[in-house]
Order: C-alpha cells, then structure tokens, then sequence
C-alpha cells in the first residue's frame, strides 16, 4: 500500500496534465503546428537565461516573470504573423523561432557561469518527484485556462478548420493570440515538472491515436484523454517494475502506441476493403 | 592572412552542407516536414548507441563510437527503418500530418538514447557537442567522408531531379504521377538521412537544422522557381557561414551561434524587403490607378 500512495501524485498529475494537453493537443495537430511546443520551451529557457543575465536569481520569482513576459511576446509575434495568403507554412516558422532561440541560448550559456545546464535542464525532468504542492499549483494555472479556452471553443474550433482564417484577419489574429498564450503557460508550467518529451509525447501521441479512428471534436479529445492516462498509469507501473527513468519509458510506451495504431489502421482494414470492393 | 587558412576546412565542410541543405530544405518547407533532419539525426544517433552497446564496447577507444563500423551500420538501419515508415505512413488513410509521425519517431529515439546511456558520464557536454558541434575543429578524413556523401547524394538528385520535385508537388493531394513513387519516396528520406548522419557528425544537429530551413524559408518568401530559389538560398547560406566563421574566430565565440545569428538576420533583411515591395505594390495600384 504505502508504494501505491507513494505514486498517487505522479499519476493524478499525468492525469490532469493528460486531459488539459489533449485538449490542446488536437488543436496543434489539426493545425500541423506539431514542434511549437518544443519551439515554447526553448523560448522560455532563453527567457529565463535573459533573467538571469539582468541580474535576478535563478529560482526567484523575478526570472520567471521575465521568461513569461518573453514567451507571452514571441508567442505574440507568432501569432500576428498568421496572414492571409501563407507563403511559408506555419510549422517551418516556428523551426525558424525554435533555431535561433537555441541558437542565442547557446550564445548566452558562454556569458551565464555553468550556462550550458540552463539548455540540457528542460530535456529530463522526473514525474516521481511530483508532489501535491505541485499538483495542486497545477490545477490553479490549469482551471482558469481551461474556462477561458471553454468560453472561445467554438470560434477556436472554426480557426483550427481553417473555417474563418479568410475572412476576418484581425479577428482571428485574437483568438489565435489568446489560443497561444494560454497554450504558452501550459507548457511553461508542465515543462520542469515533467520533461520536454513527456510533454511533448502527452500532446502528439494520444491526438494522433484519436485522431486516426474518430472523427468529431469532441470524441477525439475524450479518447485522449483516457489514452494518455492510460499511458502514463501504464508508464509508471513499467518504469517501476523494470527500474528505468519513467518519463522515457511514458513516452516510448505511447510513441510506439502510435506507430501501431497507424500501421494497424493501414492494414487491418484492408482486408474489409478488399472484401468490399471484390463483392 | 593565418585566420584565412584556419577556416578554409570548416568553411568548405559548410560549403557542402549549405549546397546538399538548401535543396532538401526547399522540399522539405514545401512538404511541410520541417523537423525530419533533427529526427533522423536522433535515429542515426540512436542506432549508433545500440551499434556501439551490442558490437563495439570492448574496443570503443579505438574507433571513438560514432565512426566505428558497426555503429555506422547500425546508423544506416535505423534510418532505413525509419525513412520506411515516413513512406508508409503517409497515406490518405491515416488522417494525421506526416510530421507527427516524425515528431513522434523523434521524441521516441531521444528518450531511448537517454534510457540506453543512462549510465553515461558527462551527458551535459556531450549533449551540448551534439547540438552545436565542432565545425572549426574538423579533420580532413571527416570533410573527404562528408564530400563523398554529399557528391553521391547530389548526383543521384541532379539526375532524378523531375521525379523527386513532381514527387514533393503533388505530397498534399495524394495524386502521384510518377510510377513507383513509394520507393522514390523511401529513397528521398534515406538520401537525405545519409547526408544528416555526415553533416551532423561535423556540424552538429542546431547548425544543420539551421542550413536546412533559414536559407530556404528566405529564398521561398522571395522569389518563384526552383533554380532561383536555390541560387538566393545558396548565397545567402554561404555569405554567412564565411562571415560567421571569420567573426568567430576574430571575436573568439562559437562558430554556431553566430553563423546561426547571422542567418536569422539575413532572413529578417529578406522579409522586410518582402514586405516593403508588399506596399510598393499596393501603393502603385492605389495610386497608380
């Protein structure tokens, strides 16, 4: 038992994490936006950096405003770059972005004593150290966003189908705004806790798996959901019993998940349209 | 007259990869695939990890890891493996863009490599090595290996160049005109996993990422066809990494960042000059009419 209650906050953490990036995750998908979460944490790393260049501690809450404040404008001028007739597509963009804060981070690391670490920190984190205090701070960030994002769904919904971005652009350039920076501190937030990859795989695979056998909004984002939960229950229990790190194994576990469920909608169903067209 | 000499090698090391990285970055922006370099750079790496840990750790200090043979092979698998998977998986039944299975194979290999060399000391450094690499420091043997790869690469896209760019044309609708364009596809990903594998060895994931899509984005955003797409991509990839390596050595800062930098800017140049001919063009029809 006391393993069990051990492992309670790690896993309600996956599973509010699950639920609040599967809703985002089908979004980016829909969007072919897939790598600009990884573009974010870049950008919020270089944030941080810059903090501590200007002078502020590490940890202080100071250096976290000013990565915030950095990602919230870039994030800004990513979404006022949406434009009507788009000459380069959105995802090469945010390689451009991603590129170049990599880029100045490692400039930057040569100026910071011990800088480099500031790059490779963001790549690992560990679910097992999740405390309640942590969840719980969570959940603060994660309800208001999620309200916010439930009160817009509709036209975000519109937007992400390519329904509207023709005709409004002023309009749509708002609710994208919004869209991203409330997407933006998700991922700050989640980020040191869980790994880059964790959150990465959390946002992509279960979009991807939901997205290749259901079609409507809202199934796609309930099946999710129960996917990365499932996943990252799944994840832990392996990590635990076979003694690795459990972020990769989380998110070997759900990528392979994917490449199967992709392969398995390739050829399983052929032969009910084999069948089909020889009757 | 000494700095001239001193970055003649890395320079030429660049020239290859800004002239093989330009044309695959054209279609890799036009594919909208935009990552599979740093995923194929994670595969080969991975694929070495496992080369390494099943066949050469008795003698890894003399072959130093990533050069050896079977760490090489291994390499060549995996990315076969994978560039097979890129082709499948890109059918109009599977309703998810091509780049989430690639971002999905990226994020997987990664956290195998950090699984498999958990152990490893030092991770930081290397981790910082792999992504910005050494360009300045490169030997002869790696820039004879890179040039030999990136000669056969080009040739080979020189001769079938109709089929690979009807090929990356029709990628969206799913409307292939060529016959046999799954293989040519498989070898599209493979030729470009094979220069990633060589580029990446002396350049490091960042700078060819950065080759790959900065030069291209600004010869998309500026100009029509295909030739001179790559013509503007190519001057601009090569004005700066000789600027970059010259400054990095005059101002004694790593050779990336700054060649990096200063593609950023050439770029922002590029889109500033887009947007003012924009409202060039807009004004002479207000006006002129």
């Amino acid at each position: 038992m006391s393993t069990l209650l051990f492992l309670t906050p790690p896993i309600i953490a996956c599973i509010i994490l699950a639920g609040m990036l599967s809703y985002f995750g089908n979004h980016i998908l829909s969007r072919g936006i897939i790598f600009i979460d990884i573009a974010v944490a870049q950008i919020a790393a270089l944030g941080t950096m810059i903090g501590i260049l200007i002078g502020f501690a590490e940890d202080s809450v100071h250096a976290q405003i000013v990565s915030y404040i950095f990602t919230i404008l870039v994030l800004g001028i990513f979404a006022m770059m949406r434009v009507r007739k788009q000459l380069l597509p959105q995802e090469a963009i945010i390689g451009i972005f991603y590129c170049i804060a990599l880029g100045m981070a490692l400039l930057l690391a040569e100026k910071i004593p011990g800088g480099s670490n500031y790059i490779t920190k963001t790549i690992t984190g560990n679910v097992l150290w999740v405390t309640w205090k942590s969840v719980l701070s969570c959940l603060l960030v994660f309800v208001p966003i999620f309200i916010i994002n439930l009160l817009l769904e509709k036209t975000l919904r519109k937007i992400t189908d390519g329904e509207i971005a023709g005709k409004s652009m002023g309009k749509t350039r708002f609710y994208d705004l919004i869209f991203y920076i409330t997407f933006g501190i998700v991922i700050v937030k989640s980020v040191p806790v869980m790994g880059i990859f964790l959150v990465f795989m959390l946002l992509i695979g279960p979009a991807s798996i939901s997205r290749i056998f259901v079609q409507s909004w809202s199934a796609r984002i309930i099946w999710s959901w129960i996917i990365g939960s499932i996943g990252s229950m799944a994840g832990i229990y392996i990590s635990y019993s076979a003694n690795i790190s459990n972020g990769p194994a989380i998110v070997s576990l759900i990528g392979i998940a994917t490449y199967i469920a992709a392969y398995a909608k390739l050829y399983v169903k052929r032969g009910d349209e084999k069948l089909i067209t020889t009757n | 007259m000494l700095s001239i000499e001193f970055i003649l090698l890395p320079f030429i090391g660049c020239l290859l990869i800004v002239l093989i990285n330009v044309y695959f970055g054209l279609h890799v922006i036009k594919r909208e695939i935009i990552f599979i370099d740093i995923a194929l750079a994670s595969i080969a790496a991975l694929g070495s990890a496992v080369g390494m840990i099943l066949f050469e750790s008795a003698h890894v200090e003399h072959t130093h890891g990533r050069h050896g043979f079977f760490p090489y092979i291994f390499s060549l698998c995996f990315i076969s493996l994978a560039s097979f998977s890129f082709t499948l998986l890109k059918h109009k039944k599977i309703p998810i863009p091509l780049e989430a299975i690639i971002g999905i194979a990226y994020a997987v290999a990664t956290t195998l490599i950090v699984i498999i060399l958990d152990k490893g000391a030092g991770g930081d450094v290397h981790v910082h090595d792999m992504l910005i690499g050494t360009i300045l420091w490169i030997s002869g043997h790696q820039l004879t290996r890179l040039a030999v790869v990136v000669i056969i690469v080009g040739v080979f896209h020189i001769i079938y160049r109709k089929k690979f760019l009807s090929l990356t044309e029709s990628f969206h609708d799913h409307k292939n005109k060529i016959n046999k364009h799954k293989l040519w596809d498989f070898l599209f990903y493979f030729s470009f996993g094979l220069v990633v594998v060589e580029a990446v060895n002396i350049a490091g994931i960042l700078t060819v990422f950065a080759f790959l899509i900065l030069p291209a984005s600004l010869s998309v955003i500026l100009t029509g066809n295909w030739l001179t797409k790559l013509i503007v991509g190519w001057v601009a990839g090569i004005t700066a990494s000789f600027a970059g390596l010259l400054f990095s050595l005059r101002l004694d800062v790593p050779s990336a960042p700054v060649i990096i930098t200063l593609l950023g800017i050439i770029l922002l140049l590029g889109y500033l000059l887009y947007k003012l001919s924009g409202y060039k063009k807009q004004a002479k029809e207000i006006y002129g009419s």
